[in-house]
């Protein structure tokens, strides 16, 4: 056994009106270990993590506990020692890179600054160049002189772990450091990070929520609940102990048969850029069927239109071009007062559900509200709806005198399903309704949507950048990349044997979570070079042609349709019958 | 967790004494200010428009106050000119009372009148942006170019000095204000989840528009009306002070300083001091507490 790297006992730290954020929590890493760090929102992970460092963001304060790194307490040394200690013998990584960044100066000059503050001597140029190309960076000497409003996400989270590695610490902790980022960036910034520190014999808490980066990532998971550490064990018996997950579920009940309900054809929209004579396209000839109790998942990166898409599907922005048929009327030419009708049959839920509800108006007024535009019912009918709709959602009759802030994410997205449905509408988009809640509350989201499939039969469009739960709940999935559907199929087809060069890049980086089957420990499967090309300025041939390591130069000067294979599914890919088989699955 | 780490609401328990004080030195003052406005004529010991027999009398000393006051509560005395009386014999300290109300209700007025107009205006404007909307900006911008002192002169060049035309002038400079805030407000709020949720229900825009936007929409408006309330009253005292307010010999703060002005290098100095020091206080009381409630409302 090495000896720990750093040993935190028995930490308070206190918030305001002397509640106790993080109430006595120990924890030892030892070099070259990945440790995560997870719990519920407000468990104190965050504020656990920054103490390991000395520090707390006001009005919370520490209050006790010790800090032991090389020998030495950080909590009882005097702030300019603390201040040399932090940086150069334990780093941190931020959860908003951009952020975290410093606006004025070029990345390669503040990484350059942070090493020789630590003592570094020599070309400090040289060394942040040296940096940047070790964390992955393309053409480190230019993005050297970059500044912080020039980079991406990842490419900022990137520069963040060059500055925090070039002095050499012995313990990096890192604070949700892919909440923001894309699917793809996500896994190659991972697998970078996790290199460099298993490769330095790094010590490193990794702070996060999901189980996926837990399972391929950490070797060991301390779980966090009420400011205490509850649980510490290695990931496999953390994944063993756990209840319930995702992809246990029972098999989703199949679509009913019928006509479909959803019928889209060439769905396209531009957004013009102001001024320019130049437009974005968004979405791109966008195309699907959806029949009764079907879900279609729409996957894919930020930018890709699948946002638009849905919101102009259901003619919330106006669509540019193509035809939508909702229940046998088409959308995109009905009259204001028909198109008000035709929202009984057809509504949506969006991502963040404190957004959803009017913060003024109680529960119960908010899931009355499609019942009180349409004049459904009585007065007595709408309320005995009302606490029907809440019993759906799984809560008490009770919320529907509250107002949105006093409840938890999960039972608000709950209620908001619910209001969505209070109509029996056949079909609803679901926009994200999963991403900014807790994987217990994301289960639970889930639960209901197969539930209430199964007994209403009406058809979704769930949008999603996160696999597992479109896995959990989708009947087919369609993939899209900038604006276009590149592949769609059954999700068998779509996991289990992605043909498209980009969907397989994309489940390549899914982070399933089984921690038998760590992306640390197998061969690399596809990946893409390079940051998605500008919606603006789309290439002439195929729009992955920059990316794609399949690309020839026939690619790279010509459109590419969508193509029936022989399995059903269609693809967006002349060479999917040539490309190799994926050595692995997932999902 | 990020969520309590990162909330404004850090206030200890001094930030919140604070806050409190200041709310609570607004009220009293605006309170005092409002109870003038409505029982100063039963209040004052002289008609404000009788002139006394003695012209240009001074105050009586600060220590006799004390002695007088004992008088006239007690001893059913004739009260004394507190504040002295004008070039024209008229009581100081009744004037500077009853004046409240013709300052308080013109500053009310105009308020009302512009909140109504602006913030109902914005709300169209930031919810239904079309041609019509950028016209009402456009023709906003020009409103607010106009310097509201020749605004004023040119209403009392059409229709003589009264105090409907500082009403209007102040409703003319304030409306645009309301008219952006509110605006400006509504174009995150139509984003909005909820906004949008009740569109994808089939609700019509002008309903949105009243029972969603509109309710949230007012949070900015209403912390300006406390400070634009108190900016009036300072406006309704300048504009009659350049003689563009209302008519003398009504009682009016800025009338009674004008009035007083003349005779200050003279060496009276009471007939301008006391209804300058009555619009510092009442404007202070104002701002104070519109600076409170907006503390609160960001926290």
């Amino acid at each position: 056994m090495p000896p720990d790297a750093l040993t935190a006992t028995d930490i308070r730290v206190l918030g305001e009106g002397g509640r106790a954020v993080v109430d006595g929590a120990s924890l030892t890493l030892t070099p070259g270990e990945i440790v995560g760090l997870t719990g519920p929102s407000g468990s104190g992970k965050s504020t656990l993590a920054l103490a390991l460092l000395g520090l707390a963001r006001p009005p919370m304060r520490l209050a006790g506990g010790r800090v032991l790194l090389g020998g030495r307490d950080l909590l009882v040394m005097d702030e300019d020692e603390a201040a040399r200690v932090r940086g150069r013998e334990i780093a941190l990584i931020v959860q908003n890179p951009r952020a975290a960044l410093h606006p004025m100066l070029p990345v390669g000059r503040q990484i350059g600054r942070l090493w020789r503050r630590h003592g570094g001597s020599g070309d400090a140029d040289a060394r942040a160049v040296d940096m940047l190309r070790l964390v992955g960076i393309n053409d480190p000497e230019r993005r050297s002189k970059a500044f912080a409003h020039e980079l991406s996400g990842g490419m900022a989270q990137r520069a963040l772990i060059a500055a925090a590695l070039s002095t050499d610490p012995a313990v990096l902790v890192a604070d949700e450091p892919t909440s923001g980022l894309d699917v793809t960036v996500q896994a190659q910034f991972l697998d970078m990070m996790a290199q460099a520190a298993r490769g330095r014999g790094l010590a490193m808490l990794l702070v996060t929520q999901e189980p996926g980066v837990l399972a391929n990532y950490c070797d060991r998971v301390l779980v966090m609940e009420a400011g205490r550490i509850a649980a510490d064990r290695p990931v496999r018996d953390h994944f063993a102990a756990l209840p319930r997950r995702l992809s246990d579920a029972a098999p989703l009940v199949p679509p009913r048969s019928g006509a479909p309900v959803v019928r889209v054809e060439g769905l396209s929209k531009r957004f013009p850029v102001r001024g320019t004579d130049k437009q974005v396209h968004a979405v791109d000839g966008v195309g699907f069927e959806l029949r009764p109790g079907e879900t279609l998942g729409l996957v894919g990166e930020s930018g890709s239109g699948k946002t638009t898409a849905g919101r102009a599907i259901l003619r919330l922005i106006e669509p540019g071009a193509g035809r939508v048929e909702i229940s046998g009327q088409d959308v995109t030419v009905l009259a204001p007062g028909p198109l008000r009708q035709l929202r009984r049959r057809a509504t949506i839920v969006r991502q963040d559900p404190f957004d959803s509800f009017d913060p003024r108006w109680t529960i119960g007024r908010s899931l009355a509200e499609p019942l009180d535009i349409h004049g459904i019912g009585s007065k007595t009918d709408r309320l005995e709806r009302v606490r029907h709709l809440a019993r759906l959602a799984g809560c008490d009759a009770d919320v529907l005198e509250h107002r949105p802030r006093d409840l938890p994410a999960g039972a608000l997205q709950r209620l908001a399903i619910a209001r969505a449905l209070a109509t029996d509408p056949d079909f609803v988009v679901l926009d994200e309704p999963t991403s900014v809640l807790t994987p217990s509350a994301r289960r639970e989201v889930v639960e209901l949507l197969r539930r209430l499939q199964a007994e209403l039969g009406v058809a979704f469009l769930f949008i999603s950048h996160d696999l597992t739960t479109i896995a959990a709940v989708c009947h087919r999935v369609a993939v899209m990349y900038l604006g276009q559907i590149v592949e769609i199929g059954t999700a068998d087809q779509v996991f289990r044997d992605p043909r498209h060069p980009y969907t397989r890049a994309l489940i390549s980086a899914h982070l399933g979570e089984d921690p038998a089957d760590r992306r640390l420990d197998r061969p690399r499967g596809e990946r893409l070079e390079g940051e998605i090309p500008s919606p603006i300025d789309l290439p002439p041939g195929c729009y992955l042609a920059s990316r794609c390591p399949h690309a020839l130069d026939r690619c790279r000067v010509e459109r590419q349709p969508l193509r029936t294979l022989p399995d059903g599914r269609q693809a967006r890919c002349w060479r999917t019958e040539e490309l190799p088989l994926p050595k692995e699955g997932a999902a | 967790m990020t969520a309590d780490i990162l909330s404004p609401a850090a206030t200890s328990a001094g930030d919140r004494a604070g806050k409190g004080f200041l709310f609570w030195t607004g009220a009293v003052i605006v309170g005092l200010a409002l109870l003038m406005a409505v029982l100063g004529p039963w209040l004052v010991p002289y008609d404000p428009a009788t002139p006394a027999d003695t012209v240009s009398a001074p105050p009586p000393p600060l220590a006799d106050w004390p002695g007088l006051l004992w008088a006239t509560l007690a001893g059913g005395e004739k009260a004394p000119h507190w504040f002295g009386t004008d070039a024209a014999g008229l009581d100081v300290f009744s004037r500077t009372i009853v004046a409240a109300r013709t300052d308080l209700v013109i500053a009310l007025a105009a308020n009302i009148l512009s909140f109504g107009i602006g913030v109902g205006l914005g709300v169209v404007a930031g919810y239904f942006r079309n041609w019509a909307t950028e016209l009402l900006m456009r023709a906003s911008d020009l409103l607010q170019s106009f310097p509201v002192f020749i605004t004023a002169m040119i209403l009392v060049a059409l229709g003589g000095r009264g105090w409907g035309n500082i009403v209007l002038a102040l409703t003319l400079l304030y409306a645009p204000i309301y008219l952006r805030l509110t605006r400006a407000e509504v174009l995150t709020l139509r984003e909005r989840g909820f906004v949008e949720a009740a569109r994808a229900s089939g609700a019509g825009d002008w309903s949105v528009a009243i029972r969603h936007v509109l309710p949230n929409a007012l949070g900015p408006a209403l912390i300006q009306s406390s400070v634009t309330i108190g900016f009036a009253i300072l406006l309704t005292a300048g504009l009659s002070f350049v003689g563009a307010g209302v008519r003398p010999p009504t009682p009016e703060w800025g009338l009674m300083i004008a009035n007083g002005a003349g005779q200050i290098v003279l060496g009276d100095w009471w007939p301008s001091l006391f209804p300058g020091l009555a619009i510092s206080l009442t404007v202070f009381g104002f701002a104070a507490l519109g600076h409170a409630l907006e503390r609160r409302h960001a926290a």
